[in-house]
């Protein structure tokens, strides 16, 4: 137990290790010179040098990665480029919680209606019923955040026109500001989640142990209930690694359109800026959340499973 | 009646998988849907163009801008009206699904080539070669869905503009893409090699003195061809999605050429006065995900050796 | 045939939820009492999700400049017709033609805290502006002219020797060179007062909590949200009437829009609007549009072929329909540009508008005549654009197809980030003849303060810092340095006017148009008025208020 564990911790540190390595190598082989486009087009040689030493850009690559990494691990996160000489930390930190706040919300709703979705479309492979469903979750699954969020503008602000009860448009703070936005987010997971569902409630279906039960005459509704939900669930673990991914990047937008004052509201405008510490330290940040939930519902599979040996 | 007695190698089957797939109602007509509108995104612009006089062809060109019909709407001249700059509408969705069809072409390609080979080897030589793979494949995965991508496209867009052209963009797209894809069909064709690799009849071919080589093309590859072509048909759902998100961000494929993504993002600003503009390619961009879905879960049903009917 | 769900799941799942909304509580503290008669004012910051800098020394961004601006004053201000008044100096004397001010500190002058402001606290605040630590700083880009400031941005001096307190009351500056424009230039955040006290006490964070001699102070600032201000009790003017200023960052203009027309803010669009709504929204009596003092153009790489001879600007130039541009394409958001000096500036010339007409015939014979008939042979050249502004893709993409309709020429769109972008420009502005210089782009430039000096020699000048395109003419030089110390404005305004129908004859930049302020300004807002500057109190902050 204790060996799988070290092993587990172990690749841990390796993929976070990776994943530092390959943000610090893309943000070193970008083309630009942040120092110059910090300085705006001014010329002026002493500030230049100043600043070039200020963010270590004048040391080897290998001694900056060394930096960046002994940095990391005492909490440094580095100076914006793009907010002179303001911790990267501070950027972020009011953000971390907001975001988490908005993501969990989301993906508590898409489980709570992906799942029971996914397995009504299963049950009812191959009918009417399964098509027209799936086609929806397709739907949602393929409409970009972006091109929901005005449509649910323009029908919040008819709301508003007619006297109606409406919910706010954008801005973080209330319980009320908080339904849009998570409703948005959901939706596209909701279809994500309810195919995975579909397909891992398939499987379980076609194993032979199910046909054994049905051969034996155990009613469809007991089979479904005692076999087949209890090993679909195990699945379901494996779902929300990637649900949660994609919710984060589907956060970036949301959080975008939504004036949300969280992560991916900062990433973004770091990415078009070229802010390459703020899109280092989210992306850590972020990649740090996948991999724990990647390590909980493997280690929940283990614990539900007796037949998976961790490799 | 266990699946060790029944090698795969000889599927016990009652009719050709065609079938089956044909008769899943859904799966038919994507299908259909499919090839039609691969049919009209290569065709589809000369003959629309063919049929006014050679003087005005251009038109219906789709880059040709009449600033006298910005934003007009559906008339004998543009079916589907014209953009924001007057080009046609039709002609650019056109080119548009022909894009998105290429990426997708050419990301399942690399996905294919790279994951599907590498989750082999992965399997069926274990040791140093799957811990290698695997940790490369864990790495790539610990990225949230499309951060990879987006980091990729945002630092050496540019450069493979200036060195290739807008087919560079295309490829950088594709390439990045591909990054985030391959981990995940990797990881599945090696689940499968490793079920297949433990089954009797290999065992017995390699006790007659087999290659490595030979199993691996000749017993272990035709049974899992069906995963491979089944996840990169679901797959192609994603990627569609994926690059009108990079589009979103500027990104992705640039003016003039057209993108679904692209002409959404355009047209987005101005949904509140003309509606079409964002309909018509988001109509276009849920229907091939939902076509695309449907025929990959068609797929599987008629192929996957677990799921035959026998009926 | 029915099912049952797991019950347990999902009531553990309704748990959650639960306790995470509980955890949703509003973070603003309750309301405080009733707010007096002014109202609060809720003004949006568009285009950020935090504001970049507080500190005077380090503003920038135009939102960084628009709040220090209300917490912070310096010597002098712009009134609301955007002329030099009274500040921090109640008066000034000017000497030796302009090259020394002596400023008259108003007596009584206090910081938000009470504490008494002196020519000592100036001093201190220019010598900080200064100092090294503030290098990247706007100080040493507009005040440069003050003797001895560079020395103290080198480490070579501690103090700027240009800068003298005379005594409490009297602060002395003196310039390297005579400078009609140099109260324009103190306008500008680099010299505002800041309080020594507090930054001492608080170094690294003191702009949480900012306050200075301006009309408002820092309540508090929401880091990626919002700031909100209070009124400055001790302001000199008196306290103004509005009880309070709340400023969200909010990075999408449309979601800014959706948030006025819901009822959410008073005023929006002051940093950036979403021109493409503009039709659904100009009729509405809320709605403000001024002319800006921002012009948009195409730049041209003076010193490289093909655009190293006249004939060649000059028939680009003339092939472009910018009423075609500007009313069909990017209807009607903005003001076509004929002129370098934009209307409503001092020394706008409303005749020379005429110079760089549409003209195809005129067009290709020049092109002919510069050795490329019809466009045969001519070099594939690249326009660059940077990819910040939406309406750049739209603006080089109709370009493209009108120089090749009209001129026959291929232009090839070359679109980058704006990182990229600002290297190139100087690179082309270092090394004009290198393969990475610019062939031709689009670059715009926004009024520091309302002088033609700013649009014009400090634009074209030769080897000027902005002619990234190296535009060269020694006419025009003479013209404008005369101009540049010409004391008397009714003579120099002449001698720039000119200089700028030699530029533009010969197409030292192409302008395309001048940007609009688009605002939304609710009637409950009472006192405020929309200039090409930017928006300011009709006097000052103390009359305007926020009914209910």
């Amino acid at each position: 137990m204790w060996r799988t564990i070290l092993r587990r911790a172990l690749s841990l540190i390796f993929v976070l290790f990776s994943v530092t390595f390959l943000t610090f190598i893309v943000s070193y082989l970008a083309p630009g010179d942040p120092v110059r486009n910090m300085m705006g087009g001014r010329q002026d040689p002493v500030r230049y040098v100043f600043l070039r030493h200020l963010y270590g850009l004048d040391q080897p690559w290998f001694q900056q990665y060394a930096t960046f990494v002994l940095h990391l691990f005492q909490g440094n996160l580095g100076y914006s480029f793009k907010y002179p000489e303001r911790p990267v930390w501070d950027l972020i930190a009011t953000g971390v919680p907001v975001s988490l706040k908005l993501g969990l919300l989301a993906l508590t709703l898409s489980l709570l209606i992906g799942v029971p979705v996914g397995i009504f479309a299963a049950v009812h492979q191959s009918t009417w019923k399964d098509t027209s469903i799936m086609g929806a979750m397709l739907a949602l699954y393929s409409i970009p955040s972006f091109v929901m969020i005005p449509i649910v503008w323009v029908i919040d602000l008819a709301l508003y026109k007619a006297g109606l009860p409406y919910l706010p448009v954008a801005g973080w703070g209330t319980p009320l500001h908080v339904i849009l936005p998570v409703l948005v987010l959901a939706a596209a997971n909701v279809g994500f989640i309810a195919r995975i569902m579909r397909n891992s409630m398939l499987e379980v279906m076609r194993q032979d142990f199910i046909r054994t039960a049905r051969a034996k005459g155990l009613p469809e509704r007991l089979v479904l209930r005692r076999h087949v939900f209890r090993n679909a669930l195990l699945p379901l673990l494996t779902v929300l690694g990637p649900a949660t991914a994609f919710l984060i990047t589907g956060a970036f937008v949301v959080e975008n359109l939504f004036a949300i004052p969280g992560i991916g509201y900062l990433s973004i405008q770091a990415i078009g800026q070229r802010d390459y510490p703020v899109i280092q330290a989210t992306t850590i940040l972020l990649a740090l959340s996948v991999v724990l939930m990647n390590m909980i519902t493997d280690f929940g599979y283990t614990l539900a499973d007796p037949r998976v040996r961790i490799e | 009646m266990t699946d060790n007695a029944n090698s795969v190698e000889q599927t016990l089957t009652f009719r050709p998988w065609w079938i089956y797939f044909l008769r899943n109602r859904a799966a038919a007509v994507s299908v259909v849907f499919v090839l039609t509108s691969l049919f009209f995104a290569l065709v589809g612009p000369t003959f629309y163009q063919r049929l006014l006089p050679a003087e005005q062809r251009n038109l219906r060109n789709g880059v040709y801008q009449d600033y006298d019909v910005i934003n007009g709407t559906s008339s004998a001249m543009h079916w589907l009206g014209t953009d924001y700059l007057g080009r046609d509408t039709l002609t650019r969705l056109f080119v548009a699904v022909r894009v998105s069809l290429l990426v997708a072409l050419l990301v399942e390609t690399l996905n294919i080539g790279l994951g599907g080979i590498l989750g082999l080897l992965a399997g069926y030589f274990g040791g140093w070669v799957d811990m290698l793979i695997s940790r490369a494949a864990d790495m790539l995965f610990a990225f949230p869905g499309l951060l990879l991508a987006i980091l990729v496209s945002a630092v050496f867009g540019s450069t493979a503009r200036d060195l290739y052209g807008g087919t560079g963009r295309l490829l950088l797209v594709a390439t990045s893409l591909s990054l985030v894809s391959w981990p995940l069909m990797a990881r599945l064709v090696r689940s499968e090699t490793l079920s297949i690799k433990s089954r009797d009849f290999i065992l017995a071919t390699r006790g007659l003195g087999a290659s490595n080589f030979r199993i691996i093309v000749r017993h272990i590859l035709p049974n899992v061809t069906w995963l491979i072509i089944v996840a990169a048909t679901l797959d192609v759902a994603s990627v569609i999605v994926s690059e009108a998100t990079l589009s979103l961000l500027g990104l992705g494929i640039e003016e003039p050429g057209a993108s679904l993504g692209l002409m959404i993002f355009r047209a987005v600003s101005k949904l509140e006065r003309y509606p079409m503009q964002v309909f018509i390619p988001a109509v276009a961009i849920t229907t091939l995900v939902i076509a695309f879905s449907f025929v990959g879960d068609g797929l599987r049903d008629a192929l996957d050796p677990h799921s035959r009917r026998i009926s | 045939m029915s099912y049952k769900k797991n019950w347990n799941l999902v009531i553990s799942a309704f748990v959650i939820v639960g306790i995470l909304l509980a955890g949703c509580a509003p973070t603003k503290s309750a309301p405080t009492a009733a707010p007096a008669a002014g109202g609060t004012l809720r003004w949006s910051l568009e285009g950020i999700n935090e504001l970049p800098a507080l500190d005077p020394p380090l503003a920038g961004a135009s939102q960084s400049v628009g709040v220090i601006s209300l917490v912070f004053e310096g010597l002098v201000r712009l009134d609301s017709d955007l002329n030099i008044a009274p500040a921090g100096a109640e008066s000034w004397d000017v000497k030796d033609g302009g090259k020394t001010f002596i400023f008259h500190i108003r007596k009584d002058l206090k910081f938000a805290d009470g504490s008494p402001v002196t020519a000592e606290d100036f001093a201190y605040s220019l010598n900080r502006a200064f100092s090294p630590d503030f290098a990247n700083g706007n100080a040493g880009y507009y005040l440069s002219n003050i003797i001895g400031s560079t020395d103290v941005t080198e480490g070579k001096a501690a103090t700027v020797s240009g800068v003298k307190v005379i005594d409490p009351q009297t602060l002395e500056i003196d310039l390297q060179v005579p400078s009609v424009y140099f109260l324009y230039q103190l306008t500008f955040p680099a010299s505002f007062v800041v309080s020594k006290k507090a930054i001492e006490a608080n170094p690294t964070n003191w702009t949480d909590t900012a306050f200075g001699t301006g009309p408002f102070m820092v309540k508090e600032w929401k880091h990626n949200q919002s700031i909100t201000l209070i009124p400055n009790p001790n302001y000199w003017l008196g306290k103004p009437q509005v009880s309070e200023i709340e400023m969200p960052f909010i990075q999408d203009p449309a979601t800014a829009l959706k948030l006025y027309q819901t009822g959410e803010l008073d005023i929006m669009g002051t940093y950036n609007f979403p021109t493409d709504q503009l039709p659904s929204v100009s009729a509405s009596p809320d709605f403000k549009q001024v002319n800006q003092f921002f012009v948009t153009y195409i730049g041209f790489n003076n010193a490289r072929p093909p655009f190293d001879n006249v004939k060649v600007r000059q028939a680009f130039a003339k092939a472009v329909d910018k009423a075609t541009l500007i009313n069909k394409v990017l209807e009607g958001a903005v003001v076509q540009a004929d002129t370098l000096i934009p209307p409503g500036m001092p020394g706008f010339n409303e005749s020379a508008a005429k110079i760089q007409e549409l003209s195809l015939a005129e067009a290709k014979s020049l092109l002919a005549e510069a050795g490329y008939p019809d466009g045969k042979d001519f070099p594939k050249v690249s326009f660059t654009i940077n990819n910040q502004d939406p309406n750049y893709a739209k603006i080089a993409a109709t370009l493209q197809q009108m120089w090749k309709e009209n001129l026959g020429v291929d232009v090839e769109i070359n679109t980058e980030e704006l990182s990229k972008f600002n290297d190139d420009l100087t690179a082309t502005a270092n090394n004009p003849t290198d393969a990475a210089a610019l062939s031709f782009y689009i670059s715009v430039w926004g009024a520091d303060y309302p002088d033609p000096q700013n649009f014009v020699s400090q634009q074209l000048r030769t080897d000027v810092g902005n002619n990234n395109g190296h535009y060269s003419n020694a006419e025009f030089d003479k013209l404008v340095d005369q101009a540049d110390v010409e004391p008397d404005q009714t003579k120099r305004l002449p001698m720039y006017q000119q200089a700028e129908q030699i530029a533009l004859t010969e197409i030292g930049w192409l302008p395309l148009y001048y940007g609009k302020a688009n605002l939304l300004i609710s009637s409950k807002v009472q006192g405020i008025v929309v200039t090409p500057q930017g928006l300011f109190p009709q006097g000052d902050w103390t009359k305007v208020t926020v009914g209910k």
